[in-house]
């Protein structure tokens, strides 16, 4: 009896600390965006994963580190990659991912020797079909070291809408 | 009292201020809750519509009142019907003797308090009611927890207020008022502060909101027993549910907070503004706790609230005996 009315006041202190921990959290800044008005910092974006992309070799940025293994081909549990490999060496001449099927295991980043594959950290990604998240990995990393080089060709990487300031508290 | 022409067109303005109350009430607190809400959880809450999200609610009653009225095949229509309609009339008739200032009392009753509570118990009817008839088990099993819960919690809520009234020896609200002063120390909680601390947690209960909402706990009985309900339905249990969580809080206020007495200027704003800051209070909690299961639910009041507010009654009966 005793026990339990111990018990039961110890709950009730609890009960206060949880409503003290939720009343200052009322009173904390937010720690949300508005997004159309507002975006995320890039740093805060390293974490994400976006959908995939090819490591550049050391030596050139346009060159891709896949050595047309298949391993992750073969690893991947929902069969999204395509790679084939090219005439003479080892370099692939398709590399095509659908990010529509894509669960975004990792399970084909670990299982590259070569460490070729990555996780792009593409926030603001839209596509209006299907087809249109098959992605050409070799062009994606073709178009990023030509943007790298200056290049006026290059696609746009996905970018937060124009004139939008990244939050810095982020 | 006679029932002379000029109390009928008192109580008839008393009724049409208070639906207007109640609908009021329901739009500012669906704003306020879902704010803090956000700001709870650290987000902004509803923002978009109107300037920092104000019409929102405004637009979600729109909303509601523009909606297909769609009912399930096999229900029992008269009460499927009428279960609504339960749920928000009596709420008009129970605000009826609450004092929200000196002069401010729509119907000026002996025993406002008794009147109050007869008549909240037509709440668990409609929602027997409306389980019932919509032939959803969820609604059913909604129901059935929202009597279990109400009949359990109104004893100890009778029970506390019951403290106040052998203390005071008056169960008219306005003298009730006039019995405390205007400070909190010369407030009834400071008399009786497990007595209060057994209404909050009874109000809660009996207004089934967090952390005592199982009659419409949304993860697991869908809305519970207006799970069928749509449109003006559903908008009705809504209001009803929103006026009886401020009825509950204007009656706190009456009874533990001194009314409309304050520190200075007595006034109607001193009711409103003690009522707004416990709806506050519910509002935080609902937001702060997890629910609780039902068997927890009835052994916190059978076996802790019930022979505290036994205990609470009893020392107070002693206390006022000795003291004559
Ligand atoms: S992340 Fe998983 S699902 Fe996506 S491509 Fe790699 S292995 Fe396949
Ligand atoms: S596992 Fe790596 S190296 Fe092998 S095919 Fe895939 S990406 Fe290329």
């Amino acid at each position: 009896m005793l026990r339990a009315i111990i018990d039961n006041l110890k709950g009730l202190y609890s009960l206060l600390v949880g409503l003290s921990i939720t009343g200052r959290f009322l009173l904390s800044p937010q720690r949300t965006v508005h997004y159309p008005r507002q975006v995320v910092a890039p740093e805060s974006l390293a974490s994400f994963r976006g959908p995939l992309e090819l490591v550049p070799s050391a030596d050139d940025p346009a060159k891709t580190r896949c050595i047309s293994c298949q391993m992750c081909v073969r690893a991947c549990p929902d069969n999204c990659l395509k790679v084939v490999k090219g005439e003479g060496g080892k370099a692939p001449a398709v590399w095509v991912y659908d990010f529509s099927l894509c669960c975004l295991c990792a399970a084909c980043v670990e299982a590259c020797p070569a460490s070729a594959l990555r996780f792009s950290h593409k926030v603001y990604l839209t596509a209006l079909t299907r087809d249109e998240l098959k992605l050409d990995l070799l062009a994606d990393l073709k178009a990023r070291a030509a943007k790298a080089a200056g290049g006026a060709d290059a696609r746009p990487p996905a970018q937060p809408p124009a004139g939008l300031e990244p939050q810095a508290r982020l | 009292m006679a029932l002379s022409l000029a109390v009928f067109v008192q109580i008839i303005v008393a009724v049409l201020l208070v639906i207007g109350l109640m609908v009021g009430n329901a739009v500012v607190m669906v704003y306020v809750e879902r704010k803090a809400c956000g700001f709870i959880q650290r987000r902004p809450g509803p923002f978009e519509v109107g300037p920092r999200g104000l019409l929102q609610a405004v637009c979600d009653s729109m909303k509601l009142l523009g909606k297909q009225i769609f009912v399930p095949g096999n229900i029992d229509w008269p009460l499927h019907f009428l279960a609504p309609v339960v749920a928000f009339l009596p709420v008009l008739l129970l605000y009826l003797p609450i004092p929200f200032g000196p002069y401010l009392t729509s119907l000026q009753v002996d025993d406002g308090i008794l009147l109050i509570l007869a008549f909240a118990g037509l709440g668990a009817v409609s929602n027997i009611l409306a389980g019932w008839s919509s032939n959803n088990k969820y609604g059913l099993l909604g129901a059935a927890r929202a009597v279990a819960q109400s009949v359990a919690y109104e004893i100890p809520m009778i029970m506390a207020l019951l403290a106040v009234i052998f203390m005071t020896g008056t169960m008219n609200l306005t003298t009730l008022v006039e019995g405390q002063g205007g400070w909190p120390w010369q407030w009834n909680i400071v008399r009786q502060p497990l007595a209060c601390f057994i209404y909050v947690v009874c109000l809660v209960a009996e207004t089934n909101r967090a952390p005592f909402d199982l009659p419409e706990a949304e993860s697991e009985l869908t809305a519970g027993f207006h799970t069928e309900y749509s449109g003006m339905g559903f908008a009705l249990f809504f209001l009803s549910e929103y006026a009886n969580m401020l009825l509950v809080s204007f009656v706190c206020a009456v009874f533990f907070l001194g009314g409309w007495r304050g520190p200075f200027l007595d006034g109607f704003w001193w009711t409103f503004a003690k009522a707004y800051a416990i709806m506050f209070f519910i509002v935080w909690i609902r937001w702060t706790f997890p629910r609780v299961r039902f068997d927890q639910l009835l052994n916190l009041n059978w076996k802790w609230l019930l022979p505290l507010s036994i205990l609470n009654l009893w020392l107070t009966a002693v206390v006022v005996k000795l003291a004559n």
